[in-house]
């Protein structure tokens, strides 16, 4: 309850807040104090509210219904910790957290920037207001009680020694056809409780646990960063409508810039580490799938990337002519990047995406969806409102034509193209709403021609001078570089067998990035060292899109079953499954797997194991990393032996008189040979007979025939039906109810497979081998150090 | 007219034709009814729960495996489906698949399963009694 308690103050003192900082713009001078104040007391009532829930996990208050939903006990710490955010209600409180931190830091920053402060910390307070409401009592607080909504507890999860109590028979619920116990937990049983002395968290000792597929260390780190990236991507839309407030648009790119750089940065870290997760443990096999809430982070990242770019162009202008370009774009950049980050929180979280995502959150509810619209709406027309309301001073005062080859129109085109990126992968991710989806070559195909472009003018771009570039001296500056990338692409097409146009285009745009910023950075270097953070993250760009190309175009992929102790030649190596070992105190089995290439033998094992937690199977994979290749093995299956499992089955259901075509041959169901005898037998459980009756065409030639299926003793014999000119054999699998029958056509020379018994102990597994999927990774991370560079030099910069 | 609006627009306008374009040409319907499956031959995400009475077949040697599948209003089909089995398949309550029907199988290039938490499934079903 004392959670809720600084949940609610927190809300109220940030919408406080909020109206006296509004006050203080409408020109009151004595309500900044107020608003500065409020401000703090929501931050530090959010701060304890985070320690709480915090503290609730650790310590396993079951008495809340969100510690019950997603902890458990028995996690190590770490995987404990996590549960914090493991469902709507703490990440938001997470994002809040995140949200308060950046904004005491803003506070300070903006508080020394003459009266900068009242007008980014309205908005940003605002902000704040909605996303406490999300996490309000009323709505949907993770300090609300289990019993306050009626809820069904697994009779596991309680104390044992409480269920003989005669009052909480009434209490007690049985599925049979799951063949469990569940208590119906509502006010009436906490009622009930609370009237006999037995506190709730003595009742409740268990919660539902953590989903597997979480309990990794990624997953530990995976959703903080992105919420720190996503309140971190308020602070440039503050400053834009700050400056749409005052009409005064020359300071805020300067303010605004370092922020914009550490948010891309965060969030580009951010979703590199979601997608390691992705490859190293979900066994997509891959990093990426263009999967919603994975679309939905890219995009917001997108289009910060481009804000960077054209907010460059204009600080550049107004330092060297005094004028600034690209005014209207920056705004509505700044503004679009938490935008879309507010698109995409309501498309993952409303649960209008429906069946369209892997991430199946839980239905919300339609307060939460329309608040959800009414947050992304009031935001929407904040941003957008300002930018139409001062549209006719900004198209008059800044009006600037620029040249063909200038760096401002590059860089501007450059941003156009990402834009374009942005909306194509927000139209498909939206596409569920109408009922649709799109396959994954919409993105793939539509986003390589963009690449393509986005490496050429990058590259170029750097050559490009300010204003005006000679063509002569262009085309001079241009001559030995693009001689170098055409040699590499050269050598990539001759060694990398490299030969589709598109991909050699891409290729080819990748190592002119590559080659230009080197260049320039080699130039560089000798001078001041902040300085390289573009060349840097450009750098990083290309190499991360190289190591793309390699692993979507040229993966290799086969599927084996693995005979223990028995070599396999897969993709360039002899595999061999050497035998399981229990981890975890037995509760899960790894595969061990040995590789032998030339003299060099791993090992790696891949993980199987049964959840408790969703009663599945759960498969990890496991990779041998290199960097030129790596080697993936996901398991598929594993047969011990002990169970008859006949291969190469053709289950086939017939209903009567409806032919099946196979090798030729039209087979025909006429009906069972089941007579009142042998229905008798079968209801007594004696030995019976049952026939499949069928008719068989067979170039042109008909003929009758019976599959039989035999009970002797127990024990079941199929008689199949063979036909040496057609290569069949039928055996009768079962009968159905409903009179159709189920046959098992399968090609007669394979019978010998599909007769003997499986070998004891096999494993099953896909195995693929991912080319340069390293350079994904450093790919990013050089990105990433290039950004932070370029966020120290311009904080630096924007010092006063 | 500004050069940059005619180059930028450009780029964006020519992207979006060529969005619409790929769009028409990979969008995907979800088909909850099996009957209007069975009748045509577009590719189409079907969602139903997977007939766990009926047990599933797996041809190792195709890499195909076999199941069945009924939709909200009771009508069943047979689902062939080639690639590795997804992870929660066996507990999932209802599953996704993408393909097209031929032939009396429909052929799934794509399993999806969900397990929205059987608890509260279970509870639901509870709940109703």
């Amino acid at each position: 309850m004392v959670g809720n308690i600084f949940i609610t103050i927190a809300l109220l003192s940030s919408i406080f807040s909020f109206i006296m900082y509004y006050l203080t713009q409408k020109g009151f001078t004595n309500t900044i104090k107020q608003a500065r104040i409020s401000f703090h007391i929501s931050a530090v009532s959010v701060i304890v509210s985070a320690a709480l829930l915090l503290q609730a996990v650790l310590t396993h208050q079951y008495q809340y219904g969100y510690i019950y939903n997603y902890s458990g006990s028995g996690l190590p710490t770490g995987l404990l910790i996590s549960t914090f955010y493991a469902g709507q209600e703490g990440s938001f409180l997470l994002w809040s957290f995140f949200t308060v931190i950046i904004g005491l830091i803003l506070l300070d920053y903006t508080s020394k920037r003459g009266d900068l402060e009242q007008r980014v910390m309205m908005v940003f307070t605002l902000a704040l207001a909605f996303l406490l409401v999300m996490i309000s009592p009323l709505l949907k607080s993770p300090f609300n009680y289990i019993w306050m909504q009626d809820t069904f507890i697994d009779v596991k999860h309680i104390n044992s020694s409480f269920l003989s109590m005669p009052f909480i028979q009434n209490f007690l619920m049985s599925d049979q056809t799951a063949n469990q116990m569940f208590i119906h937990m509502n006010r009436d049983l906490h009622a009930a409780l609370v009237s006999n002395g037995i506190a709730l968290n003595d009742f409740i000792i268990q919660g539902k646990g953590l989903n597997p597929l979480l309990q990794n260390f990624w997953m530990q780190i995976h959703p903080p960063i992105l919420f720190v990236g996503f309140a971190l991507s308020l602070v440039p839309f503050t400053f834009a409508v700050s400056a749409l407030i005052k009409n005064d648009y020359t300071e805020w790119i300067k303010q605004s810039l370092p922020w914009l750089l550490t948010m891309s940065m965060v969030l580009g870290l951010a979703i590199m580490l979601g997608g390691y997760w992705a490859y190293g443990v979900l066994g997509w096999g891959g990093y990426w799938g263009w999967d919603p809430v994975e679309n939905s982070s890219l995009v917001p990242w997108l289009v910060s990337i481009a804000a960077i770019h054209t907010m460059l162009v204009q600080k550049k202008t107004e330092e060297k002519e005094g004028g600034s370009r690209f005014v209207k774009t920056n705004l509505i950049l700044s503004i679009l990047t938490y935008i879309f980050v507010l698109y995409s929180t309501f498309l993952t979280r409303s649960g209008i995406l429906g069946d369209a995502s892997v991430h199946s959150f839980v239905d919300p509810g339609m307060l939460v969806y329309w608040l959800l619209v009414l947050f992304l709406s009031i935001f929407t027309l904040i941003g957008f409102g300002g930018i139409i309301y001062r549209w006719k001073y900004l198209t008059k005062t800044f009006n600037f034509e620029e040249n063909i080859l200038s760096r401002e129109l590059a860089l501007f085109t450059g941003a156009a193209a990402l834009i374009a990126s942005a909306i194509i992968v927000t139209v498909g991710t939206s596409a569920p709403i109408f009922g649709k989806t799109v396959e994954t070559r919409f993105y793939d195909q539509s986003n390589l021609p963009i690449a393509i472009i986005m490496g050429l003018l990058n590259g170029l771009s750097l050559l490009l001078k300010w204003k005006q570039t000679d063509k002569k001296e262009l085309f001079s500056l241009l001559k030995i570089p693009v001689l170098i990338t055409a040699a590499v692409t050269a050598l990539t097409i001759l060694v990398g067998g490299v030969t589709k146009p598109a991909f050699i285009l891409f290729a080819f745009s990748s190592y002119f990035t590559i080659v230009i910023n080197a260049e320039t950075a080699y130039k560089v270097i000798r001078g001041r060292k902040i300085f390289l953070g573009g060349y840097i993250a450009h750098i990083g760009i290309a190499v991360f899109l190289l190591g793309v190309l390699a692993t979507a175009g040229y993966s290799k992929t086969e599927q084996a079953d693995l005979v223990k102790n028995k070599e396999t030649n897969i993709l360039g190596k002899k595999v061999r499954f050497t035998g399981i070992a229990p981890i975890d105190n037995g509760k899960k089995f790894a595969f061990n797997i040995e590789l032998a290439d030339g003299g060099k033998k791993d090992i790696i094992s891949p993980v199987m194991y049964r959840s408790d937690f969703n009663n599945s199977l759960m498969r990890e994979p496991a990779i041998l990393e290199g960097f030129l290749k790596d080697f993936h093995i996901a398991p598929l299956g594993y047969t011990d032996g002990t169970e008859e499992q006949p291969a190469g089955k053709n289950i086939v259901m017939l209903d009567k008189e409806k032919p099946y075509e196979f090798n030729g041959a039209l087979i025909t169901f006429i009906g069972f040979n089941f007579s009142d005898k042998a229905r008798e037998a079968m209801m007594a459980g004696t030995d019976f007979e049952i026939g499949a009756k069928l008719k068989i065409n067979l170039k042109g030639k008909e003929n009758n025939y019976e599959a039989v299926m035999k009970t002797t003793g127990g024990n079941k014999e199929l008689i199949p039906v063979e036909l040496k000119d057609a290569n069949i054999r039928i055996t009768m699998e079962s009968m159905d109810a409903s009179g159709k029958v189920a046959l098992n056509i399968s090609n007669l020379d394979k019978e010998q497979d599909s007769s003997v018994k499986q070998p004891r102990e096999v494993l099953s597994i896909e195995a693929s081998v991912k080319p340069f999927i390293s350079l994904v990774w450093i790919g990013v991370l050089i990105t990433v150090t290039g950004l932070a560079v370029s966020a120290v030099r311009r904080g630096k910069e924007s010092n006063i | 007219m500004n050069k940059k609006y005619i180059i930028g627009g450009g780029i964006i306008i020519v992207f979006m034709a060529f969005m619409i374009f790929l769009f028409t040409q990979t969008n995907i319907s979800y088909e909850e009814n099996f009957k209007e499956i069975m009748v045509s031959s577009k590719t189409v995400k079907a969602t139903g729960s997977w007939i766990k009475e009926r047990n599933y077949s797996v041809d190792k040697q195709n890499k195909l495996i076999t199941f069945y599948m009924k939709d909200y209003l009771g009508a069943e089909m047979k689902v062939v489906f080639s690639g590795s089995i997804p992870n929660n398949f066996e507990s999932s309550t209802s599953l996704v698949v993408t393909g097209k029907y031929k032939d009396g199988c429909f052929y799934a290039s794509d399993i999806l399963t969900k397990c929205p938490s059987k608890y509260q499934e279970e509870s639901k079903k509870n709940a109703k009694t």
